[in-house]
């Protein structure tokens, strides 16, 4: 009769195994917040709050249950970390500053994949001291970004900064400054300049070119390049790869198309993504207006609002780019 | 004798011990009507894994542990089918070895080991090895009407349709294991035997009907020693509630050995066999649920063979998107080529088959007697499709068993396996060769049916042959077309 | 016996009877493949041997990648960063290819294939599968 006791007890034993075993493996591992990521439809970020402290290590354990995404910090250099589905990413972050730290996804993971943004509380021993913040520019010199514009005056072919640098001519330094590029529209600065004397002999076309080689040089090739790099993870899926406002997730935005669904919030309706090739709206728009739409969002256009996620370095670089879509830069 | 009776009697009274030591060897009465079987209890070193309950009670301790194990998988790790183990050891690693070792080499050996009716069969023998004081259950009989396969792939089909889900959702598949897992306990405490395993197991009614075509049987080696033995402690001993004497088929038994160890004449034998020995003679009983869900497994893996290794994405879509109009069309085609169009067409070739020989037996009953040539069919064509399924995601059962719940642990070092899905060039011509074996087999079990007819009427069965051809070429194309 | 050898030596024919190839030029084949969760668009690309194929990946909604078997290529697409893959279709075959980044439940079968030249294996496996039948039928095995 002992053998049916000896049979119970091997049942007993592994059955126990099985539920103990996998309990206190879990209960063991909990040191680190465990981070959910899902598509913003179903959930996003959970948690989509975390405090943590000044000077504390703060470790978090992302995991996936649906498609690829990633962690990066808003305003930071800190390169992303991707996060796969069913596995587990370890990152540790420490804080030196107390503030509200934005974290993002930079993994495209649907159409709102831009709205799974989260948010870090970091205490510390002294209160936050909130820096005194400055408007962005648009906000200080006045304007509207949402109001329309056209331009009254489009080139005939599309400007050439290096054909500009052929003509040989000075231009007076108020149109060089870097205060003049962020709060003027090219089209502002082409009459300026179709007005001056000195330019009397230049065509309309010439004029368009002076205007591209202006633009250019208030970006260096550099910001250039970085604003090409942040254009094709972040703009490229909506605006399209060649800015034309055709990107994959265009159908899905564009309210005269039957597949418009993108809308999470009520009342909102979404619009097709801008484009940047066309150069009746990105000549009447100024810099800072391009910013300010970067910053602030579309207001439930589908446009998101990077405010916390750039730095300014960052929107400005972008903006940068944003230009080469109707200007030629060359080189 | 009772059941308790008999298996104490088996283990107190080892009259194979006895036999062996008053002979020498194992000498047993060589049986009259037994051609072309090898039986595995005259391997010396064999016999004591095939008589001694402890190396199948140990297996099954184990798949009952890997079962509920599965369970905690599924139910608390991640969501992500292909990183949890649930998904990859349910719908992979076993499921592979199922159709390409328990089924085409022992098959229903896979019944012998299921966890699943684990907890009612011991509550019912109220005890794990030996039965015990204290039983539990009413012990009913299955009811009649409800008998048969009918209810098995029922089920199958019921899976089938939500299958693209199941497969791949880790929370899902638990639950349905659970289910199954709950309704196997219910039903034992409830109703006599295995009728869980019998009547409604999914698994149990494709693994049945092919069992016939598999290489294993347990039979009676001289059924004129049975005469004289009152007590018959085979039938008392069999959880399938099957009488061994009577036993001329392999579809209902589920190979756990109790009658050879409660025979006290070491009267059954456990036989390797050729391919196909229980199929050739013109069914008896005009059953059509058996050849019904040969029929259905034809089109269950035309289906799944679309869905889930072709590259039409809208299909794959349709599947998916449960509850939708897509889905429901695809339910539809789903239940339309399995209940209408494959049934449809074989009884179409079936009476062309009628018509031309001239024959005059019943429809129904060359119906039932032909679907026999569609189980070798089938269940090379299973091996061809789960080939295709699994063999190139076979590489995730490695970063699985590292991190079962993908909770970050590694194991076994092997958590970081990427999926590698590149395939063998060889894989589709083992494919091919599978389809062509069964066509082969098919086509060799419809002469043998034919020559079973009065007249060796070849036209009987040639329209029925065109069927099958027809479904192997379509799994072809399907395959490596 | 002798319909052993029969069945066997016309097996052998019809495995090994090369198959009369049409001649093509090799040429620059260009595909535009649209994946979304969990199909490629299109799905079965036919090119001839020799051809010079690139296919560029445009993910339509999330991350995917797309590997082809047999030429051991891999790319990954994100919405808004097209890849492209480049190779010559040297090897003759059915070629399927997957998806390498997870990119939801159905993402194991996201698959398509891509046939170089004639599936001579499709034909010869029909052709078998007709001596097969035969074969069956007419060999007694008892």
């Amino acid at each position: 009769m002992h053998k049916e006791w000896l049979a119970r007890l091997i049942i007993l034993v592994l059955v126990g195994m099985v539920i103990v075993l996998p309990t206190i493996a879990w209960r063991q591992q909990t040191q680190g917040i465990l981070v959910h990521a899902r598509m913003a439809e179903t959930g996003g970020w959970t948690p989509e709050v975390i405090t943590a402290q000044v000077g504390k290590p703060l470790h978090l354990r992302l995991t996936s249950d649906d498609v690829l995404h990633s962690f990066a910090i808003g305003q930071s250099n800190r390169p992303a970390v991707d996060i796969k589905p069913g596995e587990i990413s370890d990152l540790t972050l420490t804080f030196d500053k107390p503030g509200t730290y934005t974290f993002y996804c930079t993994r495209w993971c649907s159409v709102n994949h831009w709205r799974m943004r989260g948010t870090i509380e970091v205490t510390g021993p002294q209160p936050a001291v909130a820096a005194p913040a400055t408007p962005p520019l648009y906000l200080t010199l006045g304007l509207d970004i949402d109001a329309a514009h056209h331009a009254e005056v489009l080139p005939q072919h599309r400007p050439s900064a290096s054909r500009a640098t052929g003509l040989g001519v000075p231009v007076p330094a108020v149109y060089r400054s870097h205060d003049y590029y962020l709060s003027h529209t090219p089209v502002e600065l082409w009459k300026a300049l179709r007005a001056e004397q000195s330019f009397e002999q230049l065509s309309d076309q010439d004029i368009w070119d002076l205007v591209a080689l202006i633009w250019k040089s208030n970006s260096t090739p550099q910001a250039v390049q970085e604003g090409k790099a942040l254009f094709a993870t972040h703009c490229a899926a909506c605006h399209g790869e060649a800015g034309a406002g055709d990107g994959v997730f265009a159908g899905v935005l564009d309210p005269s198309m039957n597949e418009a669904q993108a809308t999470m919030a009520a009342g909102e309706t979404t619009v097709r993504p801008a484009n940047f090739t066309d150069p009746n709206p990105m000549l009447s728009a100024s810099p800072a207006r391009l910013q300010g739409k970067i910053l602030r969002g579309g207001m439930g256009t589908g446009m998101p609002y990077w405010g916390p996620v750039f730095t300014e370095d960052q929107t400005w670089s972008l903006v940068a780019y944003l230009w080469t879509f109707i200007f030629d830069y060359g080189g | 004798m009772d059941i308790n009776q008999a298996q104490e009697f088996s283990l107190q009274n080892p009259v194979i011990e006895q036999v062996e030591a008053q002979t020498g060897r194992a000498r047993r009465p060589v049986s009259a009507g037994q051609p072309d079987r090898l039986d595995l209890l005259r391997i010396s070193w064999l016999r004591p894994f095939l008589v001694s309950q402890w190396p199948q009670f140990l297996a099954r301790a184990i798949t009952l542990t890997g079962f509920l194990f599965t369970l905690a998988a599924g139910l608390f790790g991640t969501r992500v089918g292909s990183h949890n183990f649930a998904i990859i050891f349910v719908w992979l690693a076993w499921w592979t070895a199922l159709k390409l070792v328990f089924i085409p080499l022992g098959g229903r050996s896979w019944c012998s080991i299921c966890p699943i009716p684990l907890p009612g069969e011991w509550l019912q023998r109220g005890g794990i090895l030996s039965p015990g004081q204290r039983r539990f259950g009413l012990n009913l009989r299955w009811p009649r009407r409800l008998r048969g396969s009918w209810l098995q792939w029922g089920g199958f089909l019921a899976i089938g349709l939500f299958s693209a889900l199941t497969l791949t959702d880790a929370r899902v598949t638990a639950w349905v294991l659970l289910g199954l897992f709950a309704l196997a306990l219910v039903l034992s405490l409830v109703f006599e035997n295995r009728s869980f395993c019998s009547y409604l197991c999914p698994i149990g009614g494709f693994t049945g009907i092919y069992a016939q075509v598999a290489p294993l049987e347990v039979r009676v080696v001289d059924s004129s020693l049975c005469a004289t033995h009152n007590e018959k402690t085979c039938y008392q001993s069999c959880p399938w509630g099957l009488y061994p004497l009577a036993l001329r088929n392999s579809a209902q038994c589920g190979l756990c050995m109790e009658c050879l160890r409660s025979c006290p004449r070491d009267n059954i034998a456990v036989n390797l066999r050729l391919f196909n020995s229980d199929l050739g003679q013109p069914s008896r009983s005009y059953r059509l649920d058996e050849a019904f869900l040969a029929l259905m497994m034809l089109g269950s893996a035309l289906a799944f063979s679309a869905v889930f290794t072709g590259p039409w994405g809208s299909l794959k879509s349709a599947a998916f998107a449960i509850g939708s109009t897509r889905w429901a069309l695809y339910a539809l085609g789903f239940l339309a080529l399995n209940l209408v169009l494959m049934p449809g067409l074989f009884a179409l070739a079936v009476w062309c088959g009628q018509k031309w020989s001239g024959i005059k037996t019943p429809l129904r009953g060359a119906i039932a007697s032909q679907s026999q040539v569609l189980l070798p069919l089938g269940l090379c064509a299973w091996i061809a499709f789960t080939i295709s399924f699994a063999l190139p995601k076979l590489s995730y059962i490695l970063s699985v068993i590292s991190d079962p719940f993908s909770w970050g642990w590694n194991l076994l070092g092997t958590a970081r396996t990427g999926w590698s899905p590149e395939v063998s060039w060889l894989s589709p011509l083992i494919q091919v060769a599978l389809l062509l074996l069964g066509l082969f087999g098919a086509a060799s079990l419809a002469r043998r049916l034919a020559q079973t007819t009065p007249r060796n009427s070849f036209r009987q069965v040639l329209p029925g042959l065109a069927y099958c051809l027809a479904f192997s070429i379509a799994m072809l194309w399907l395959l490596v077309g | 016996m002798f319909r052993w050898t029969l069945f066997l030596a016309l097996a052998f024919v019809v495995l090994f009877a090369p198959v009369p190839a049409r001649a093509t030029t090799p040429a620059d084949r260009t595909f535009h493949i649209q994946a979304s969760r969990f199909a490629y668009s299109p799905s079965v690309l036919t090119v001839n041997p020799g051809d010079r194929v690139t296919i560029e990946l445009t993910a339509m909604d999330v991350v995917h990648g797309l590997s082809i078997d047999g030429y051991n290529l891999q790319t990954t697409a994100t919405p808004g960063q097209t890849a492209r893959l480049s190779f010559v279709a040297d090897r003759l075959g059915v070629f399927h290819f997957h998806c390498t980044t997870t990119c939801g439940n159905m993402h194991p079968f996201m698959i398509g294939k891509i046939q170089v030249g004639q599936n001579s294996l499709l034909w010869r496996a029909g052709g078998l599968a007709i001596l097969a039948l035969a074969a069956g039928f007419f060999i007694s095995c008892r």
